[in-house]
C-alpha cells in the first residue's frame, strides 16, 4: 500500500495492491485496479468506519458449497483479515455494508480464468449470504479490468472501466505474480500451536 | 451433557467449525462475542449442563477473545480453550497463552486438524 496525500478528491489516498487489506476511521479514499482478483469495500456509514480487501480463491470450489472447502476456506481467510481489522477500529459486521467488485477475465488472461471467475464470483455471493451480510453493490466479471476509488466514511465507490492497459502496467504485473503465488500454496493453512 | 462452545463474530466460521467437529458427538452451542458466550454458559450451567472446550475467536465487537477468556478463566481454571484467529504476532500468541488459552489456531484452518486438535483436548 502506498500513500498519497495529492489526491484529486482533497482526501489522503490510499494505494491498495492484490493481496493487501486496509481498514480506517480517517476521511480518505482507497483505490486500486482490479483484474481478475475481487475487492470487497465493507463500511458503516454511522460509524464512519470502511475497508477495503483484495484477493482471489485461487481454484473452482466443490459443488457442496464454502463450508468446508479448503480452497474456499482461503478466501473465507481473507476477507476475515480485512473484518478483523475493521473490529479493532470499533467496527461491527452486524452494522457492515458490502460492495464488491472485480473477477473480471481480461483478454490477454488465460482460458482457464473464466471458469476460476465464475466459482470466485459463486463464492462472494455465498459467503455474504452465510454472513447475512448487504451488498449493495455488486459488479463483478466481465473481459475488463476496473479502477476504483472508495471512500470509507460514505461508502461511496467511483469504478471506473479501463480500456488502456497501459496506465496499468505495475498493477497488471503485480496482479500476475499475486495471482500465481496464490495458486502455488492454494491449501495452504494456518499454523497449530499447542501451549502444554 | 457436555457441550462444546464455539465464540466467533462470523457466522461462516461458527458454521464451518460446527461441521469440523460435529464427528465428536457432542452438543454445541455458539456464540457471537465474549459476552454473548458469558451468558450461553451461565444459562448452560444453570441447566445442569458442562463445558467441554471452547474455541474462541480473537477480535470480536463488544468483549473480544483475551478478555473474554481472562474472564472465563477466573472461573475456571480447566476446561480447554483453543483460539481460532487470523492474529498470527508471537505477541498476541503470548497474552493467549499467558491468560490460559490450550492452543492457538491461525486461520484459515484445516478441518481434520481442528478435529484432531478438538480430540486430544477432550481426553
Ligand atoms: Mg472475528
Amino acid at each position: 500500500m502506498i500513500k498519497k496525500t495529492d489526491s484529486q478528491f482533497n482526501k489522503p489516498l490510499y494505494i491498495l495492491y492484490p493481496g493487501e487489506f486496509y481498514a480506517t476511521k480517517e476521511d480518505c479514499v482507497i483505490s486500486t485496479v482490479l483484474g481478475s482478483c475481487m475487492a470487497v469495500c465493507l463500511f458503516d456509514v454511522a460509524k464512519r468506519i470502511g475497508g477495503m480487501g483484495i484477493f482471489i480463491v485461487p481454484g473452482t470450489i466443490g459443488t457442496s458449497g464454502i463450508i468446508s472447502d479448503a480452497i474456499a476456506s482461503k478466501g473465507i481467510g481473507d476477507i476475515e483479515l480485512l473484518l478483523g481489522e475493521i473490529v479493532k477500529i470499533g467496527g461491527d459486521r452486524r452494522y457492515l455494508k458490502a460492495k464488491i467488485f472485480g473477477a473480471g477475465y481480461p483478454a490477454d488472461s488465460s482460458s482457464q480464468m473464466e471458469q476460476v471467475m465464475n466459482s470466485n464470483i459463486k463464492f462472494i455471493y455465498e459467503y455474504f449470504t452465510l454472513e447475512n451480510m448487504t451488498v449493495e453493490r455488486s459488479d463483478l466479471g466481465g473481459e475488463f479490468r476496473r479502477r476504483l476509488y472508495f471512500f470509507p466514511w460514505t461508502g461511496k465507490v467511483y469504478r471506473n472501466i479501463l480500456q488502456n492497459n497501459e496506465e496499468s502496467s505495475e498493477f497488471i504485473k503485480l496482479e500476475q505474480e499475486y495471482i500465481d503465488s496464490e495458486f502455488r500454496q492454494k491449501e495452504k493453512f494456518g499454523r497449530v500451536i499447542l501451549f502444554d | 451433557m457436555k457441550h462444546i462452545l464455539i465464540i466467533d463474530d462470523s457466522p461462516t466460521i461458527r458454521i464451518s467449525v460446527e461441521h469440523a467437529l460435529k464427528s465428536l458427538g457432542h452438543a454445541m452451542v455458539c456464540a457471537e462475542n465474549g459476552r454473548d458466550a458469558l451468558g450461553k454458559i451461565d444459562a448452560l450451567i444453570a441447566q445442569g449442563h458442562d463445558i467441554a472446550l471452547c474455541v474462541l475467536d480473537v477480535n470480536m465487537p463488544e468483549m473480544d477473545g483475551i478478555s473474554f477468556l481472562k474472564e472465563f478463566r477466573s472461573r475456571d481454571k480447566f476446561t480447554p480453550v483453543l483460539i481460532l484467529t487470523t492474529e498470527s504476532e508471537d505477541d498476541k500468541i503470548k497474552e493467549g497463552r499467558s491468560h490460559g488459552a490450550s492452543g492457538w489456531i491461525i486461520k484459515p484452518f484445516k478441518p481434520d486438524e481442528l478435529l484432531s486438535v478438538a480430540k486430544r483436548f477432550l481426553k
